[in-house]
């Protein structure tokens, strides 16, 4: 007898009343990348899979206004292909493609990154820079939660029971930012993040940072902005002075939030490298001249 | 569960249990033991299967998922007369094989890359294989075998794939 | 030998084809009628005394047909060589996480599991000694077997080189180095995991298709352990899906399940593993500490050397005696010496277990000896490469075992070779100029290797073919010896057309079985070349003579004017006459159109007491340079280039030897900077590949190869052997090139970012969660 039933979601609503049907413990299947390893190591912990991966909603990637969208179940490699999510949001493009090999990426996809949650999961940092909104969808409605908010802990999230993740949204970013996307894996590839980082910036007319988004991968229990590190840049001159006590920022307010662990003589090494590095990137050579 | 789906070219109709994968269902349901099992976890490759034309890890696909999709396995990969098609070819002639084990996966792998990218340079060619994990070769003749026949493969553009 | 027409020619693998077409059948992939599916239950404590074992649930559980332990076994299911030390199934006491405890057959792989879990088994957990430098302690508790001697149960041996008393010669040295270096476990990660298949036969036997490396090893130990005579247990081996040493052991453990649980259900039975449970399971390449002094004069003449390490075996000793002996041989490197000493203690542990890995114990100390090598050169402030030179063993030299190397010694050629090709005085001048504030700093390194071939001075060593002209004149080879995935097939095949100046289309090695092949002792330590290699060549030749005898006399001539043109016999009389006729023609002679041939290796020695003597009859050498660039702020470690040359004797199937080359590369790449099968408190810490990392694609760089062919008189053709020292040099390369990148020496491998970057390592502290998981579930 089988551990587990199978069901197909043709639409959004067919998803959200089987997920949400009495008496069967349903979980939505997107790619399966995260639910099938999960099988292995985990006693089965629902009664049903409800198959929502052709659900046309959930594929689309769009533009409205100064809105993107990104459907759940969009997968990494249909992500790096896409025109419009190249030009507006390069880093998460780059993120993207550290994931997995390439059979991943073409199962892999947003909604199961951020639902599952690992701390090391690679699209995180970009989303949660990019401010991205996760949008879920119950019998009781729709309701909205920043991807920030959304992730609580290491694979804990607030999506309840029932509830699907249908999309995320963000604002488009300025049209002169510059982002970038680093990591630090083991190997050169199908590594899982050692440490991360995200960031996205622009500079106003006199060369002052007048918009910063810093979000490390890996570093503390779950993906969040440093307002203080960002506080460090905003006003300011991104000159390399400016960009190393960003950095230093963020070691300190790293080892604020976890404590000295066992990695940390590592990570708080790296990090400050990683955070230069990305810094610099986007301020001193992706086309701002910042003398 | 009774689905129906494409499997080399051919229209399937199998009944299986809900909860299995796809490479379970065509390992033990469909006696196509040409795709392998090694990690079951899709970190290794040896299991990958073409579904819809995109390089996927068939363990971790859901069997049933599959309905009314086309899949293709290492048995689906072959020239007209059954023999090995030019890839296939030039993995025997590039030493490309060692123990074997996870060759079918590697095949499959370069298919998927071959299909939509016609001259991809060793880096791109070593970036689709990033996926599958061979432990005896060094990746150094998979890696010639797959650019060889990308040379071939534009040298002759209006080849269809039969005839390859 | 000027016109060879297959050796050493292009040629393709003869079973390619099926493996690309996916037609190839493991073991894992093999199904008859009526077969059940086995599972084995396995210890979840590393040490621990077994004070019940109930099955009699298990056989209540739905589907469940039978179920074995050590006491469905003659003698307990004993069985191991040299020391037997090893159950089919655990006796009385578990001495790691993962060993084998009762085996259950079912008609679902689903249902032997819940069999496995049914069976009571308590575990009284007892003291376990996890690190090898407390194995030996007076309170330690006792892993290994009752020993007469006096010395400690946990002792396995002492393995010596002798030549000399370096001690004193240090203190007269200008230079002397002293330091320590480690390495650790290291999981084969063979892509097929273990997997048997048992059939009971009508008399009573019982046929297995192992994936193992050596055949009439399970064979023998079936025999013992089942109580059944030669005729009535026959092994075969079907195509393995990669074993680089790792399918020896714990497949022979395999063997005795299915076969017992066979013959208990009176129905064929397989096991397959799980790749959790393969690395539970299975052993390792053990790990090492060494202390390495090596004393040398100003002018960079080497003149001493004083090894000692301890080598943790683990539970159980395996092959860990040959391991550690070959270790010794090796430990100095392929060098000159005034003085020198080696002396390797091994003991257990209930640290996993530790077996053969391509290398067998040279992987361990190369790494060593040629950090510290580098070291010495770099303290005389001269290029390593040049010490190499001026140090390295040529024809004429005698080994510190006292061995005089007579003939084919290429390390030299080996050297000039990698230095050319790497553009190795160009490079080291330039990275030694690198801005000091770079981030990202280039280094290369070099390493060299000597290593013997074949089995040594330990163990008999011969090998059987027969070869033998079918009806339909198919020719069909047949070897003790395992081809596994390293083209040993197509050796064969090569050699045997080359001797009967026929297609190697018309050829076909059979698989391994024990009922048709000739033992030749194990396929391991990259013998099979030269030994199955000569054998196939005095089994053709032999079956020549015949063939040659009725081409002479449908030829009406004399033997000696017979002539071949292609395969074509030709006498005086300028008459063709096609391989077929003549092979017609002998038969009706009444000729016999098979023969076997038997190849004996040259007669060697060793003193185990004194530590000298000739330990290998020859000896590969080979010398590997790398070229890494390593990010000192991430201590990423980017290899962007590796150049290999490798003395071989001559090649035989030179796409195959590059293979090997290439492969045994990505081993030692991944040895140098990732592989760490960590043990914390007796559980491994990476059981599948998500967290114990092998090189990808992307990981191994473009790699350029050659080989010196300092041909080897005795060996087939001149040929010597080249798998397992394939990987042996690249660790060290790799680290070499790190220091010389940093000016940072590593000398704990693996390499990884944290030891890169913080010259020290960083534990994570390790849970016992995800083995008991996995035993459990999947």
């Amino acid at each position: 007898m089988a551990k587990f039933e199978y069901v197909l979601a043709k639409t959004m609503d067919d998803a959200v009343r089987l997920l949400n049907e009495p008496d069967i413990r349903s979980i939505p299947l997107a790619g399966g990348t995260d639910v099938y390893v999960a099988l292995r190591v985990n006693p089965v912990w629902f009664d049903r899979l409800v198959d929502i991966r052709r659900i046309p909603e959930l594929n689309e990637i769009s533009i409205e206004g100064d809105q993107f969208k990104l459907g759940a179940a969009v997968t990494f490699s249909h992500a790096i292909k896409n025109p419009i999510l190249q030009r507006v949001a390069p880093f998460l493009v780059e993120a993207c493609k550290t994931i997995g090999g390439p059979a991943v990426r073409n199962c892999g996809t947003f909604g199961g990154n951020v639902s599952n949650a690992a701390a090391c999961a690679d699209s995180l940092p970009s989303l949660v820079c990019l401010e991205a909104v996760a949008h879920l969808r119950s019998t009781k409605g729709e309701r909205q939660l920043k991807v920030e908010d959304l992730v609580t802990g290491p694979h804990q999230t607030q999506i309840e029971p029932g509830e699907l993740l249908t999309h995320f949204t963000f604002k488009v970013p300025p049209e002169n930012a510059r982002s970038c996307f680093i990591k630090i894996g083991r190997r050169k590839a199908q590594s899982i993040s050692r440490l991360s980082i995200a960031v996205i910036g622009t500079v106003d007319a006199a060369g002052m940072v007048d918009y910063i988004r810093v979000c490390p991968g890996a570093a503390v229990a779950t993906p969040v902005r440093f307002p203080k590190v960002e506080g460090v840049l905003l006003g300011k001159k991104p000159d390399k002075e400016a960009i190393t006590a960003a950095a230093d920022q963020l070691v300190a307010d790293m080892i604020e939030s976890t404590g000295r662990r066992w990695s940390t003589e590592y990570k708080e090494i790296t990090l400050k490298a990683i955070a230069e590095r990305s810094l610099t990137k986007i301020f001193l050579e992706d086309g701002y001249h910042v003398n | 569960m009774l689905i129906n789906f494409t499997l080399n070219h051919k229209p399937v109709s199998i009944d299986i249990p809900t909860d299995i994968t796809l490479s379970v269902m065509l390992r033990e349901h469909l006696k196509l033991t040409g795709t392998k099992e090694a990690c079951e976890i899709g970190e290794c490759g040896a299991c990958s299967v073409l579904l819809d034309g995109e390089l996927v890890n068939s363990c971790l696909v859901a069997a049933p998922s599959v309905m009314g999709r086309e899949v293709i396995t290492i048995e689906g990969i072959h020239a007209e007369d059954g023999g090995p098609n030019d890839l296939q070819r030039n993995f025997i002639e590039k030493g490309a094989v060692q123990c074997g084990f996870c060759i079918p996966g590697m095949v499959i792998a370069g298919e998927a890359l071959l299909a939509i990218k016609s001259e991809p340079s060793r880096l791109e060619i070593r970036e689709a294989l990033a996926g599958n994990l061979c432990r005896c070769t060094g990746y150094m003749q998979i890696v010639d075998a797959i650019e060889t026949t990308a040379k071939e493969r534009a040298e002759k553009p209006n080849l269809s794939k039969r005839e390859r | 030998m000027a016109d060879l027409k297959y050796i050493g020619q292009p040629a393709q693998r003869v079973d390619a084809l099926d493996k690309v077409m996916g037609k190839t059948k493991y073991v894992g992939d093999m199904s008859i009628p009526g077969m059940l599916y086995a599972r084995t239950l396995r210890s979840e404590l590393p040490h621990a005394r077994i004070v019940r074992l109930d099955t009699s649930p298990a056989l209540q559980v739905p589907g469940v047909v039978a179920v074995v332990t050590s006491a469905d076994f003659v003698n307990h299911s004993n069985f191991g060589f040299p020391i037997s030390d090893m159950y089919m199934l655990a006796h009385e006491k578990v001495r790691y996480v993962g060993e084998g405890i009762a085996s259950v057959a079912a008609e679902t792989p689903e249902a032997a599991l819940e069999g496995v879990k049914a069976i009571i088994c308590e575990l009284e957990p007892l003291p376990a000694v996890f690190d090898m430098a407390h194995a030996l302690d007076p309170d330690a508790p006792q892993i290994g077997p009752n020993r007469t001697d006096g010395k400690h149960p946990n002792y396995i041996g002492h393995y010596p080189v002798y030549k000399g008393n370096p001690k004193e010669k240090l203190l007269q040295c200008d230079m002397v180095i002293d330091q320590k270096y480690e390495t650790v476990m290291q999981e084969h990660a063979y892509l097929e995991t273990e997997g048997g298949l048992a059939i009971p036969t009508p008399e009573g036997g019982v046929v297995v298709y192992l994936s193992c490396q050596s055949p009439f090893i399970p064979r023998n130990d079936l025999c013992k352990v089942l109580g059944l005579p030669a005729d009535r247990v026959r092994v075969i081996v079907p195509p393995v899906g990669g074993s680089f040493g790792g399918k020896d052991d714990l497949n022979y453990q395999t063997a005795g399940q299915v076969a017992a649980l066979a013959l208990k259900a009176k129905r064929p039975v397989r096991m397959t593993f799980s790749r959790e449970e393969s690395i539970i399971a299975s052993y390792k390449r053990g790990s090492m500490r060494m202390n390495i002094k090596l004393g040398a004069d100003k002018d960079g003449t080497l003149r001493a050397c004083e090894f000692r390490s301890l080598y943790d075996s683990g539970a159980y000793s395996s092959q860990s005696p040959f391991t550690s002996w070959r270790a010794s041989i090796h430990a100095m490197g392929a060098y000159r010496y005034d003085d020198c000493t080696v002396d390797i203690d091994t003991v257990y542990t209930n640290t996993g277990y530790a077996g053969a890995y391509r290398g067998f114990g040279n992987t361990e100390v190369c790494s060593g000896i040629e950090q510290a090598i580098d070291e010495m050169a770099d303290a005389l402030k001269m290029d390593p490469l040049e010490f190499r030179l001026k140090n390295c063993l040529k024809v004429g030299d005698v080994t510190p075992h006292g061995q005089l190397l007579s003939e084919s010694v290429g390390l030299r050629d080996c050297l000039l070779a990698v230095r050319k090709m790497s553009d190795w005085d160009r490079k080291r001048k330039d990275f030694a100029n690198q801005s000091p504030s770079a981030e990202k700093r280039r280094g290369i390194g070099v390493s060299a290797l000597f290593h013997g071939t074949s089995l040594g001075a330990e163990g008999l060593d011969e090998a059987t073919a027969t070869i033998e002209i079918h009806a339909d004149n198919q020719v069909t080879i047949t070897s003790g010896l395992t081809d596994y995935g390293t083209g040993a097939r197509t050796v064969y095949t090569l050699i045997a057309a080359e001797i009967l100046g026929i297609q190697p289309e018309r050829i076909k090695v059979h698989n391994p079985d024990t009922n048709t092949a000739k033992d030749s002792g194990p396929t391991v330590a990259s013998r099979t070349t030269i030994l199955a290699g000569n054998s196939v060549r005095v089994a053709a030749q032999n079956l020549l003579q015949n063939l040659d005898w009725a081409a002479a006399d449908l030829l009406k001539c004399d033997v000696y004017q017979v002539h071949r043109v292609g395969e074509d016999y030709i006498g005086p009389s300028e008459e063709l006459v096609s391989w077929d006729i003549v092979v017609k023609h002998a038969r009706e002679m009444g000729l016999v159109l098979s023969a076997f041939g038997r190849w004996s290796a040259p007669q060697i020695h060793w003193d185990e007491e004194k530590g000298t003597g000739t330990p290998y009859f020859a000896y590969h050498f080979g010398a590997q340079v790398a070229e890494v660039e390593v990010d000192l702020k991430t201590g990423h470690t980017d290899v962007v280039n590796i150049w290999a040359v490798h003395d071989i004797g001559k090649v035989i199937f030179p796409q195959g030897a590059y293979g090997q080359l290439y492969g045994g590369i990505s081993h030692g790449l991944g040895y140098g900077l990732y592989e760490d099968l960590d043990y914390q408190n007796g559980y491994a810490q990476s059981i599948n590949f998500d967290t114990y990392l092998i090189p990808t694609s992307m990981d191994m760089p473009e790699i350029q190869g050659g080989f010196v062919e300092a041909t080897f008189s005795a060996g087939p053709f001149g040929a010597k052997n080249i798998a397992e020292p394939a990987m042996v040099p690249t660790a060290p390369a790799i680290l070499n090139a790190i220091a010389n990148a940093t000016g940072r020496r590593i000398r704990k491998l693996p390499a990884n970012l944290e030891r890169v970057m913080l010259g020290k390592e960083l534990t994570k502290k390790g849970s016992p969660f995800s083995c008991k998981v996995a035993l459990k579930i999947t």
